[in-house]
């Protein structure tokens, strides 16, 4: 069973640092304390930044993301549709 | 002994003559030949009422064996990007080379003769076939045409969408987000504003960009909270320790031995060898060669005895020390 925790961003800045997060909403996965990746075809495979478009989207991640780690894998690939993905531009200091 | 002769249909050679065509195995070999033949040709039998048209597939090359003729037959018939299922089973099998090829067989092989028909192909049957197979590829190229058209609608549905789109999306002024960079925005404007002056020439440029619109329109937007980066302490990209893996302070500084102090060490060695039964103890492991005591024996005379060895032990030892007092005194008395 996956649980779900909603985190302020304002009341964890070690980890918001940590994690490069500078879009809200973002999804980070972690799988017995083990930090997931998942490629969805944007350049950031640390974590799902935006919303999620359906909510069976959402259940088909965690469930590749379950399958991976237990076979031992450290990233996975997205199942959700590309159009699906929120797009944002990745600009480092406005470059 | 008649002469040797192989049996094609048993692969194997025999030496009684005509009579092994009359032999179970041959028969058993010969009605499995045929029942493996058998679907086959009723398929394509039932193809000559209805035939069907399909588009070439490279599948549509497989060959057929035909027992009685000896050979490779093409299942299909197949024209340009076009197949006719069962149509290279059908002609073969109306062919006059084949109808002699299965008598021959059948005499041959002394096989059941209400089955030869069931492996033959009238040539009215034919003409029927090739009367359905005219039928069956007009009713092909109809649906082909109708499915071209409906491409067709498809596209121009698709083509006046995006033209709507285009449309709404000019008419509202798009709020600039000054954190994005104008620059990104402007050029996407500006390619907007060509192509609504050119609204009859829909250029390749709409496709990326319309998906994005669809889905930043109906979702909620992201939210920048600023660029966390601090040039000094890393991040996950630049591969910094995670701050739960980080050692605490506290924790550090104290002792960061693991594992029993000296003592505790101590105290199990004492509890091990507790756990170790005496070696001098009667049992199965007893070393006979080993030298024991007076004390020893394994019982003390005693007769009645109920309870443990060293009661009768103790009860022994008693006895004796006080035996060995009379003695002394007895001795004593004697001397004086």
């Amino acid at each position: 069973m996956a649980a779900i925790y909603l985190v302020d961003v304002d009341q964890t800045p070690v980890y918001t640092h940590y994690f490069d997060i500078s879009y809200i909403p973002s999804t980070v996965f972690f799988f017995n304390g083990q930090h997931m990746k998942v490629d969805y075809g944007s350049p950031d495979h640390t974590k799902f930044v935006g919303s999620f478009k359906t909510k069976q989207d959402f259940i088909d991640l965690i469930e590749v993301i379950y399958r991976g780690a237990m076979r031992g894998k450290l990233i996975v690939q997205s199942p959700i549709d590309p159009k699906n993905i929120p797009k944002y531009d990745l600009l480092y200091q406005d470059i | 002994m008649a002469p040797a002769q192989r049996c094609p249909l048993c692969r194997q050679t025999f030496f009684c003559g005509r009579g092994h065509v009359y032999s179970r195995k041959h028969q058993r070999q010969l009605k499995a030949a045929l029942e493996r033949l058998l679907p086959q040709v009723e398929a394509a039998r039932k193809a000559i009422r209805a035939a069907q048209v399909e588009r070439y597939v490279p599948e549509h090359e497989r060959r057929c064996w035909c027992l009685c003729c000896g050979c490779e037959v093409r299942k299909h018939l197949s024209h340009g990007n076009l197949t006719v299922l069962h149509g290279g089973l059908l002609e073969h099998l109306a062919s006059p080379e084949h109808k002699k090829a299965t008598n021959r067989f059948w005499w041959e092989n002394k096989a059941e003769f209400q089955l030869k028909e069931k492996f033959l192909i009238s040539p009215q049957d034919y003409a029927r076939f090739k009367k359905s197979m005219v039928k069956g590829l007009d009713t092909y190229e109809e649906k082909e045409d109708e499915v071209i058209k409906e491409m067709a609608a498809q596209i121009r549905e698709v083509e006046h969408s995006r033209q709507e789109l285009v449309q709404s999306v000019l008419e509202p002024q798009a709020v600039p987000d000054p954190e994005e960079g104008s620059s990104a925005l402007g050029s996407w404007k500006g390619t907007n504003s060509l192509v609504a002056s050119t609204s009859q020439q829909p250029s390749y440029l709409d496709l990326p960009l319309t998906p994005e619109l669809d889905w930043m329109e109906t979702g909620q937007p992201l939210t920048f909270i600023g660029h966390q980066d601090t040039p000094g302490i890393g991040n996950i990209h630049s591969g910094a320790t995670p701050p739960w893996m980080v050692q605490d302070e506290e924790y550090s500084s104290v002792n960061q031995q693991i594992g029993p102090s000296y003592e505790e060490f101590l105290k199990e060695k004492e509890k091990q060898k507790l756990k170790k039964l005496p070696p001098d103890r009667v049992g199965a492991n007893f070393d006979h060669s080993s030298s024991t005591s007076v004390g020893w024996l394994p019982s003390f005379g005693r007769v009645w005895n109920n309870g443990r060895r060293w009661q009768s032990r103790h009860q022994f030892k008693t006895e004796a020390a006080a035996r060995n007092k009379q003695s002394c005194k007895e001795k004593k008395t004697i001397v004086s």
